[in-house]
């Protein structure tokens, strides 16, 4: 075990874009941790998804054997962690692994949005935050000018922070150095029972659930009989160790301070909760370490194969992504339009769509995806009250006594300029304003009490459009509030489509239903027939468009070297056509769904 | 197959020319062509065409050509010479039938009388002529290198050479052009009795000049476009020409048997650059460019640039496709022998169709589209293809 003043435990924090995995490639290549010819950028990322979009899912966490200036040699615990509003609680609880964060700043962009969610994130964990400057060599740098925006709106001091270019690789030096001596040695005793707490599992199909965990007090070693103690789950450790981006490397044990994985047979990853705390069976903790949360989907959608005979594809495919992702759940379901499917729960919309294009990407699958909703709670006139997920299930308006939708509070931040702007959005949406805090001069805290409903949409990007970028937001579950819902059918050539369906607030259906059948008009193909696209409530129709019958299709020219051409042209119809579902008389292509689920781009 | 006539057991071949040369590019066009005049070029091309014809010709030993079809590029702008010698090469090496319909392609301005005459004495009997519009106007918008009087002496000169079988050429949709614009060319053309006509909607091809500009030369809208085309089956129709597939119209028998190979799944060969052949079960074709063609052909290097080997169950889409195009359709029994898939969901969808007014059931039990139907027939065909790929799959794997 690493002697607790040579253990270093940090995560890197930064906005989109300014460098953060960029940087942490770097570090790992400063420490020999991976070789140059095996780098690959984004290392950390292991999913194509991560390392297109930029963005990482997934916590991982390396250990960097560095050695230092004083001539010392350091474990470096480096925690990458997930950087959206809706993994916020998996965020904190790799914060709740570290001693300190490195604060990446660009130099000619400066303090952002998410440089301040995050480091707030990270102060509020207890954490020493100390900023470099990166891209450094850019023509537009101007770091001094950082320096005093960070001192000034972060109020965090920043004279002698690093100016690196993680890019090119100058002065990765400094920032290593700068974790040495600048993030204080994690604190505990390997003598104490233990606590361990679980940032992060993963699937193996060799060992079962890797753990990743951070060692609070006590030690953990093979063979020692483990409990978690939110599950209750009990297992005998097989081995612990600590992971490189090469692997894992096994150990005798794991103590206080360190940062590692745990793996003990564990079938089911449910049992490894992110936040739990695992304590030894004999002499256990009095208590769990602080801040756990049960997961709760907040957002549900039906998930179907395009293609009615990939079903047991799909099911495959979400057995396997389980594995990895205990926040993601899901049971099976059907609907008359559809066929069979499953009905999925998850964190919020990203994390949604994240689930939705692995499933595509890494198996394969063609999916229709409908509209996301949240959980409501009805209590019906005979006294039973249910909760609804699928608008399937909502009862029929004669039976319902009270109808509640969950609300939430949310937390709105961003640079003062942007207040009205703000406010105008949180207004549209329903929310109930209850105050308006100044951080500083700049800066202001907005709290506004919201039906959830109203945020998984696309809250998130309205939030960042109005505010250019700059607002940032939180939001935390505040429990349910009587609401006046109605459920929207959608009509397609006179029938209803049932996967269209859905539960909203009675103001908002007139807008709403306009608005879904001009997506659909745009997006279902014309066909040889008008198309009505209808919406109703109850069997009354508040909007309509028409989808106008197609009138030249055609290829005008069709001669010996034409037909190969055409051919392919006609396959490639065909295709299209083969990825629709036909409801009644009208085929529907996947996108018309995703499409409605896009509905506020105004 | 009621098109193709079959001599002494020998199956019927129709053989393609492309002859890669115009005097000037149209602004639509994105057919293989050169423009300049290189004798060099040209005689390098007669050369690696005749020998091409040669080398083909022993492979086709049991096949009668009962079709020859001279496309391009301009056919009468490489000459009647040049014609005349890939004609006879032709005739040298295949068993071509005494009455084989021999089509050349011109345009208006480089059909001489000495051309007409040599060409006719020589055995072409079809003369294709590009007129495309009779608005003058319109004609040099689209870089036409010539003018509607021009198409009227043309016509008249290609009858006092004797040629009793004349097709002309026409697009709609051009630029600039009104439905009564267009109304007037196809009566003007009219009067001009021509055998058969050709209508195409103008199609802005990626790559052509037109493309550039497209959206600044007033096209015609879809809607519009459909209009015309409406309108030209209609007018066509009242002068008694008989429509015989979607682009195609001609007096009674006289539609083009080489053509009509294409929609029926006759065997054609072709040379020249980018010429296409479906041959002996694969589709293939030469290279688009001409240099590559006469080194080719000299052995260094690729003659083809694409090879399909067709196996029965594309030959079944085929059949849908290119069948649906022709008047004569396709029917339940024809279907059903030659490709063992069931019929029924594709004549459900066809009933679909009829109730829109976009098909029909003969008498005779053969579907065939409406002009309406011929509008729309990506939609209508993409359907039925789409019905036929799970009729198959259904074969093969069971429900």
């Amino acid at each position: 075990m690493t002697d607790l003043s040579h253990i270093r435990n940090f995560s890197i924090i930064a906005h989109i874009d300014h460098g953060k995995s960029t940087l942490a490639d770097r570090l790992l290549e400063e420490c020999n941790a991976i070789e140059k010819r095996e780098m690959e950028e984004q290392i950390l990322d292991s999913m194509d998804l991560e390392r297109e979009r930029g963005i990482t899912i997934k916590a991982t966490a390396a250990t960097l054997n560095y050695k230092a200036d004083d001539g010392e040699t350091y474990a470096l615990n480096l925690i990458d962690t997930p950087g959206h509003v809706d993994f916020n609680y998996e965020v904190s609880r790799s914060l709740a692994a570290c001693e300190g964060a490195v604060l990446v700043v660009d130099a000619s962009q400066g303090v952002e949005a998410q440089t301040l969610a995050n480091t707030f994130l990270a102060t509020d964990a207890g954490l020493e935050v100390l900023p470099v400057i990166n891209k450094i060599d850019l023509p537009s740098a101007r770091p001094a000018e950082v320096k005093a925006e960070i001192e000034d709106i972060i109020c965090i001091p920043a004279e002698d922070a690093p100016e690196i270019s993680a890019k090119n690789g100058i002065n990765i030096h400094a920032v290593l150095e700068m974790i040495v001596n600048g993030i204080p040695a994690p604190e505990g005793d390997r003598n104490a029972p233990l606590q361990a707490l679980i940032f992060d599992s993963q699937y193996d199909s060799y060992r079962g659930v890797i753990v990743y965990t951070r060692i609070k007090q006590g030690t953990v070693r093979p063979g020692m009989d483990v409990k978690m103690m939110a599950t209750g789950a009990v297992y005998k450790v097989v081995e612990v160790g600590t992971m490189s981006p090469k692997g894992l490397i096994p150990r005798d044990a794991l103590g206080a301070g360190e940062v590692g994985y745990i793996t003990a047979s564990i079938k089911t990853i449910s049992d490894t909760q992110v936040g739990d705390t695992i304590t030894g069976v004999e002499n256990p903790a009095a208590e769990p370490l602080p801040g756990y949360r049960p997961v709760q989907p907040m957002v549900y959608s039906g998930i179907y194969p395009a293609d009615g005979a990939k079903y047991q594809d799909l099911r495959d495919a979400l057995e396997k992504l389980k594995l990895n992702d205990a926040s993601f759940v899901y049971e099976p379901e059907s609907s008359i339009a559809l066929g069979f499917g499953f009905r999925c729960g998850f964190l919020g919309l990203l994390h949604m769509e994240i689930i939705q294009e692995r499933l595509e990407r890494e198996y394969n699958l063609d999916l229709i995806t409908t509209a996301p909703n949240v959980v409501y709670r009805v209590t019906k006139q005979n006294g039973e009250t249910i909760m609804v997920d699928n608008p399937l299930d909502y009862p029929d308006p004669m039976e319902i006594e009270l109808a509640e939708e969950p609300y939430v509070k949310v937390n709105l931040m961003a640079p003062q300029e942007y207040v009205g702007n703000i406010m105008d959005l949180a207004t549209n949406r329903r929310g109930e304003f209850k105050d308006m805090v100044y951080l500083d001069a700049n800066r202001v805290e907005l709290h506004y009490d919201m039906p959830l409903n109203e945020i998984i949409y696309d809250f998130f990007d309205a939030l960042k459009s109005r505010t250019r970028g700059y607002g940032s937001l939180d939001y935390e579950l505040i429990g349910y509030r009587p609401s006046r819902l109605v459920k929207l059918d959608i009509l397609l050539n006179g029938d209803i489509v049932d996967a269209l369906s859905f539960i909203l607030f009675a103001d908002n259906a007139y807008p709403r239903a306009r608005k879904i059948c001009e997506k659909l008009k745009e997006n279902i193909p014309r066909a040889q027939f008008e198309i009505p696209v209808q919406a109703a409530i109850g069997g009354k129709i508040i909007a309509r468009e028409t989808i106008k019958a197609v009138r030249k299709d055609v290829l005008a020219k069709c001669y010996g070297g034409d037909i190969t051409r055409k051919k392919k042209l006609l396959e490639k119809q065909k295709e299209g056509k083969k990825r629709m579902r036909t409801f009644g008389t009208v085929s529907v292509p996947s996108e018309a769904f995703m499409a409605v689920l896009k509905l506020d781009e105004d | 197959m009621p098109f193709i006539t079959t001599r002494k057991n020998k199956t019927p071949l129709g053989i393609y020319v492309h002859v890669p040369f115009c005097r000037s590019k149209c602004q639509y066009c994105d057919f293989y062509s050169l423009t300049a005049k290189d004798d060099k070029l040209m005689d390098g091309y007669l050369n690696a065409i005749i020998a091409h014809i040669k080398e083909s010709g022993a492979l086709a030993p049991a096949y009668k050509v009962d079709t020859i079809y001279f496309g391009g590029g301009t056919p009468s702008f490489f000459g009647a010479d040049g014609l005349a010698t890939i004609l006879s090469a032709i005739r040298r090496n295949f068993d071509v039938d005494y009455n084989a319909e021999i089509t050349f392609e011109a345009n208006p301005d480089s059909v001489s009388d000495t051309l007409l005459k040599r060409l006719k004495a020589e055995g072409f009997n079809r003369v294709s002529l590009g007129i495309q519009c009779a608005d003058d106007e319109i004609l040099k918008k689209i870089g036409r290198p010539h003018n509607y009087q021009q198409a009227v002496s043309a016509v008249q000169r290609i009858r006092k050479a004797g040629f009793k079988n004349l097709s002309v050429d026409l697009i709609y949709g051009l630029p600039g052009q009104t439905m009564v614009g267009w109304r007037e060319t196809l009566e003007s053309v009219l009067n001009l009795n021509p055998e058969h006509i050709s209508c195409y909607g103008l199609k802005v091809e990626e790559g052509t000049p037109l493309y550039e500009y497209k959206d600044f030369c007033s096209l015609p809208s879809d809607d519009t476009q459909a209009d015309m085309y409406l309108a030209a089956c209609e007018m066509l129709r009242s002068y008694g020409f008989r429509q015989y597939e979607i682009s195609n119209f001609a007096r009674k028998g006289l539609y083009s048997r080489h053509n009509m190979k294409y929609w029926t799944g006759g065997e054609y060969l072709g040379f020249g650059p980018n010429a296409s052949s479906d041959f002996a079960g694969k589709r293939f074709t030469i290279v688009r460019d001409l240099q590559g063609y006469i080194q080719g052909i000299r052995g260094n290097g690729e003659v083809l640039q694409e090879i399909d080997e067709i196996p029965l169950r594309e030959r079944a889409g085929e059949y849908l496709m290119l069948r649906l195009r022709t008047m004569s359709g396709i029917s339940r029994a024809e279907y059903e022998k030659a490709y063992l898939l069931p019929f029924d969901d594709i004549e459900a969808s066809l009933e679909k169709s009829r109730s829109f007014g976009h098909a029909v059931k003969t008498d005779d039990g053969r579907w065939h589209l409406t002009p309406k139907g011929f509008l729309i027939s990506n939609t209508i065909i993409s359907d039925l293809l789409l019905i036929q790929d799970r009729s198959v799959q259904l074969q093969r794997f069971g429900k």
